[in-house]
């Protein structure tokens, strides 16, 4: 219960909540570039330098700068609120279930590295949608599905799949336009992409 | 006059008057007008894009076509601008303040006009500046060492954090995350694959194409769609283009200063259209009579508008001369280059000839394909306007896709890009500028290269970028920019200059 208190009142001071969770995201990246290089790679020398020494120098200015960020959230003249982000608990509690289960399982899974693959994606996913609008989940799904579908289902399949996903993404989803839409990016696609322009793509599943 | 100039310019025209080259110059400032045109699509997003398009084509047609997509942007957004208020690229937001008023003043015709001579007064000027400045500064560059290129990358990076959007220190630290980020894949030196998290498709390190498209491209239409934002189009009628006499007498004088003002800060580090178009307008705003500003002033429509284009332009000289991207536009021509296997650099305008002047000479051409195909396009452009946001963005979804994947042709690549995306996502959300990422990504293999070899021939010895001249004059500059930048009475003008 005290650290809650603690929590709640570090969350108090915080005025301008852009640059507490940019400072967060700064010092993370910062210190795992850091302990990354410094952990596995050669440091070498100032003359000769090895592969750890220009990223761990750089991470650790940059966990630095991220420091300042941090700490600039408490005293900044702006203010932002903290909550920047939307918060569905339902959806981090499955992300979390998934991407539990798809580690621990790991074992079982070896076999099937491409059932792997989808549930530690699934777990991703769900995880975005727990913190991010509508827009961000859906767009960013409609572009993972069509690279994935691309080969396996074709180039018209994987059109329509990118088109009426990324347009459920929009506010304003109309069925005849989409339809329309759809039709003429498909036509689009295959006569300017595979014969216009000779790209290496199938158009329909297994051909 | 100059001997061996004319004489490299009339290679250039020769190059750049072939038909082929003439179809893809022409190809690329239609597309940059159609995407200036259209609001929540800019060239970097479309050159990305278009990148993997061009593997087949030659480079000399490749670099044409894209310039032109760049320079053409600049003559497409002043169109929207004007006409609806639509700035349809970042560098026309100020030409909105008094170029739609005077088209609700039933000036629209002759705010038109003036922008597009004034853009192709400023594309000449600017193609002669590239033409007389880039060979003395390339022969300065053929000398630099690997402590002078450190140092020149380290200048870049500051000029271009100086004049990223809001916080400093926010710019600084997505600079050293951009060079980090960068740095992942195989060392040169070691051969050790560095933060792959032992992905055989990372070992090349990430192409850039895949952070541009994520960070600029879908990272935009995610935020886009997020705001909601509804287009209301109410387009102004044209009656009319010629300007009368009294805007041509009034224009002048801001044409050629805007035209100044742009070719200057074009060149700079950070610098390129946008500043220079902000930079033009403000300069304006102190000179002569000032009652008229933000009142469908002509003054305000020709001065930026003549600054924006100039400084697109002179914005390849350090592309051209030195190798270093002075924007993200520049960082992706960058990645052109590399494509068709050219090393961006001195080297390029002596060993290459034709490619250097062919472009230039593809600029000049191309401003004036834009000044004659612009004027009576305009009815088609407007027109163009009227398709909503919720038809446009799958289709350049789409384009985004195809184009990503068309890389390498695995999933791998799309995937990847959907992940910048989400770190594009936030780092909007963040107030995080991402221009300096982009810069900093590209630059960071290079910089990181010069480095280690400026201190292997020092010995060790990290003052070396302070005795050697050259390398301590460009570090100077680069801590001095810093130091003004944090001084308070700049800070403050600075934080205002962005707000307006």
């Amino acid at each position: 219960m005290r650290d809650k208190k603690f929590l709640g009142d570090v969350a108090m001071k915080v005025r301008n909540g852009k640059d507490f969770w940019a400072g967060l995201m700064f010092a993370g990246f910062g210190l795992g570039f850091m302990l990354v290089s410094l952990s596995n790679y050669p440091m070498g020398s100032a003359v000769r330098m090895g592969p750890a020494y220009f990223p761990a120098v750089l991470g650790g200015l940059l966990a630095l700068l991220g420091g300042a960020v941090l700490f600039r959230a408490f005293v900044s003249r702006f203010e932002h609120p903290l909550k920047l982000f939307a918060f569905r608990l339902p959806l981090l509690i499955a992300a979390l279930v998934i991407g539990g289960a798809t580690y621990l399982a790991d074992s079982q899974l070896k076999g099937a590295p491409m059932a792997q693959f989808a549930l530690a994606g699934l777990a991703l996913f769900l995880f975005i949608g727990a913190f991010g609008p509508k827009s961000l989940f859906l767009i960013l799904f409609a572009v993972v599905i069509f690279g994935f579908a691309l080969k396996p289902l074709g180039l018209v399949l994987s059109t329509v799949l990118l088109i009426v996903l990324s347009a459920l993404g929009g506010h304003d989803f109309r069925n005849k336009e989409i339809v329309i839409l759809t039709v003429v990016l498909v036509l689009f696609g295959v006569m300017v992409f595979v014969k216009g322009l000779g790209l290496p793509f199938n158009l329909w599943p297994g051909e | 006059m100059d001997f061996a100039l004319i004489h490299n310019l009339s290679v250039g025209f020769g190059v750049a008057l072939s038909l082929q080259n003439l179809m893809y110059c022409f190809v690329g400032v239609l597309l940059g007008t159609l995407i200036g045109v259209l609001p929540g699509i800019g060239p970097v997003a479309t050159i990305a894009m278009l990148l993997p398009v061009t593997f087949n084509l030659s480079p000399i047609s490749a670099l044409i076509m894209l310039a032109g997509i760049y320079y053409g942007a600049q003559y497409g957004g002043s169109t929207t601008a004007i006409l609806v208020n639509l700035p349809g690229e970042s560098a026309s937001v100020i030409t909105c303040l008094d170029g739609y008023q005077m088209a609700r003043q039933g000036r629209a015709g002759p705010a038109l006009a003036i922008a597009a001579m004034g853009s192709f007064f400023a594309g000449c000027v600017a193609t002669v500046v590239i033409a007389l400045f880039a060979p003395p500064l390339a022969e300065v560059a053929l000398k630099f060492g690997p402590a002078e290129y450190f140092s020149l990358m380290v200048l870049g990076l500051v000029g271009a954090t100086v004049l990223a959007h809001g916080s400093l220190v926010k710019a600084i630290a997505m600079t050293l995350l951009g060079l980090l980020l960068g740095l992942i894949g195989t060392d040169v030196n070691s051969g050790i694959a560095r933060f792959t998290f032992g992905l055989p498709e990372l070992s090349d390190g990430i192409g850039f194409v895949i952070v541009a498209m994520g960070v600029f491209g879908f990272a935009e239409i995610i935020t886009n769609l997020e705001q909601g934002a509804s287009r209301d189009v109410f387009v102004n009628k044209v009656t009319g283009l010629m300007p009368t006499w009294k805007d041509l007498k009034d224009s002048s004088g801001a044409i050629l200063r805007g035209t100044a003002l742009g070719s200057m800060l074009g060149i700079l580090p950070g610098g390129g259209a946008l500043l220079s178009s902000f930079a033009a307008y403000t300069l304006e705003k102190k000179i002569g009579d000032t009652s008229k500003f933000g009142k469908g002033e002509i003054r305000g429509v020709a001065a930026p508008e003549a600054a924006n284009n100039a400084g697109a332009q002179t914005s390849f000289i350090p592309l051209l001369t030195l190798g270093i991207p002075s924007n993200p536009v520049m960082a992706l021509m960058i990645g052109a280059m590399m494509i068709q296997g050219i090393a961006p650099g001195p080297q390029v305008m002596t060993e290459r000839p034709e490619l250097f002047w062919g472009m230039i000479a593809s600029m000049w051409i191309g401003n004036l394909m834009l000044v004659i195909l612009n004027l009576p396009l305009i009815g088609i452009w407007v027109k163009l306007l009227t398709v909503p946001y919720r038809l446009l963005y799958p289709s350049i979804l789409l384009f985004c896709c195809v184009g990503v994947y068309s890389l390498s042709n695995q999933p791998f690549d799309v995937m990847l890009t959907a992940l910048f995306g989400l770190l594009g996502y936030v780092f909007v959300k963040l107030e995080c500028e991402p221009a300096p990422l982009i810069l900093g990504f590209i630059l960071g293999p290079l910089m990181e290269e010069n480095l280690r070899r400026a201190m292997l021939l020092s010995r060790g010895d990290a003052t070396v970028f302070f005795t050697k001249p050259i390398s301590g004059v460009l570090l100077g500059i680069a801590i001095l920019l810093l130091l003004i930048t944090l001084a308070p009475a700049v800070r403050k003008t600075r934080e205002v200059a962005f707000q307006e």
